[in-house]
């Protein structure tokens, strides 16, 4: 009889710990196994509980992190659409045609060129020509501090393109950096009309639309004539 | 080849116009090889038939130009050159020189201008000189 009730009383207790396991499972870790008196199986529960404890605290601790990574990502994304954004911006800015004279234009290039700034430079500079009529061009490359073969070969396309639709365009501004690196890489720019500094660049434009520059003071007796 | 009538009458509405030493051509409608051809020959012939001394070719309403009819028009400008006439390309797109630079086909001593007026005054300039 005693052996009987004692099986009863440890399948009620098994059936216990099953069903804590089961809630366990299903999400639930707020349940806790309960022994009123010490038996065979109150290792066994607290060994449970412990485990369940353990569980729930590692994931808390899992959610914790994910959430600070998916933080961190929308920051990430966040700086990275400026960044593009800043890049148009720079890329509008940065090309601008300048009308100086009658019939003379100015691009003056600064900073890094890369083929697809050299590109927009190209579409820009032909396009104020034709709106603005002007035939010189002068392409004023002082600001840039390097240049690669693709820039190089833009640059000559920008020339030969203005050559096409009527105009003319010189490069002016050349640093021996660059007057370097193009000779190194075997390009050729002898077809095409370089000058020392933009103030050589502008006389030479001047002096092809048969436009002077001269001084207007009276006391100076030699003209500065150009 | 079959020589479509309706292409020939399409060639026909290229009009060569005389004035004075020059002759102004207008292309006006999409060019296609055929019609290159026969516009090409045309120019030629007007040009001993006239006298011409130059011929300006308008291209400004010109969006597209392909690989066949840039090499037209700079074989043209070679041969009107060697028949003593001076051939000047005016107006062209930005789009247009863009896409003949990077075909490769930059027209090496071709006259090109901006407008029909300054392309005038060069051919002007250019006989003064011959003179």
């Amino acid at each position: 009889m005693t052996e009987d009730l004692k099986i009863k009383h440890f399948l009620e207790r098994i059936e216990k710990i099953e069903e804590a396991m089961i809630t366990v499972a299903t999400g639930d870790f707020s349940v806790r196994l309960e022994t009123p008196i010490e038996d065979e199986f109150t290792t066994v529960e607290a060994g449970i509980n412990l485990m369940i404890e353990d569980l729930s605290e590692e994931l808390r601790q899992r959610e914790e992190r994910e959430k600070e990574l998916r933080e961190k990502l929308s920051t990430i994304e966040k700086q990275k659409q400026t960044i593009l954004q800043q890049q148009e911006d720079l890329m509008e800015l940065s090309s601008p045609v300048i009308k100086i004279w009658d019939d003379v234009l100015v691009l003056p290039v600064i900073g890094t060129v890369d083929s697809r700034r050299a590109q927009i430079m190209m579409e820009n500079l032909l396009q104020s020509i034709v709106d603005s009529g002007c035939t010189m061009a002068i392409l004023d490359i002082t600001g840039v501090l390097r240049i690669d073969t693709q820039v190089a070969n833009h640059l000559i396309k920008t020339v030969e393109a203005v050559r096409l639709l009527g105009g003319e365009c010189i490069i002016s501004g050349i640093s021996p950096a660059i007057a370097q690196t193009i000779v190194q890489l075997g390009i050729d720019l002898s077809a095409i009309k370089t000058k020392a500094n933009l103030q050589e660049g502008m006389r030479y434009a001047f002096q092809r639309s048969n436009l002077q520059v001269r001084s207007t003071s009276s006391d100076n007796d030699n003209l500065d004539e150009i | 080849m079959k020589y479509d009538p309706d292409e020939i009458k399409v060639s026909r509405r290229i009009p060569i116009i005389k004035y004075g030493e020059f002759l102004i051509v207008s292309i006006q409608v999409d060019m296609h090889d055929r019609l290159a051809m026969e516009l090409q020959t045309q120019i030629l012939e007007e040009i001993t038939k006239t006298n011409a001394r130059g011929v300006l070719i308008d291209i400004s309403v010109l969006d597209t130009v392909d690989s066949y009819i840039g090499r037209m028009l700079y074989g043209m400008a070679t041969m009107a050159s060697i028949m003593d006439a001076a051939v000047v390309i005016v107006g062209m797109q930005p789009a247009v020189a863009i896409t003949l630079v990077e075909l490769g086909l930059d027209m090496p001593g071709v006259l090109t201008a901006l407008n029909i007026e300054q392309a005038s005054r060069m051919l002007r300039k250019k006989m003064k000189n011959k003179k």
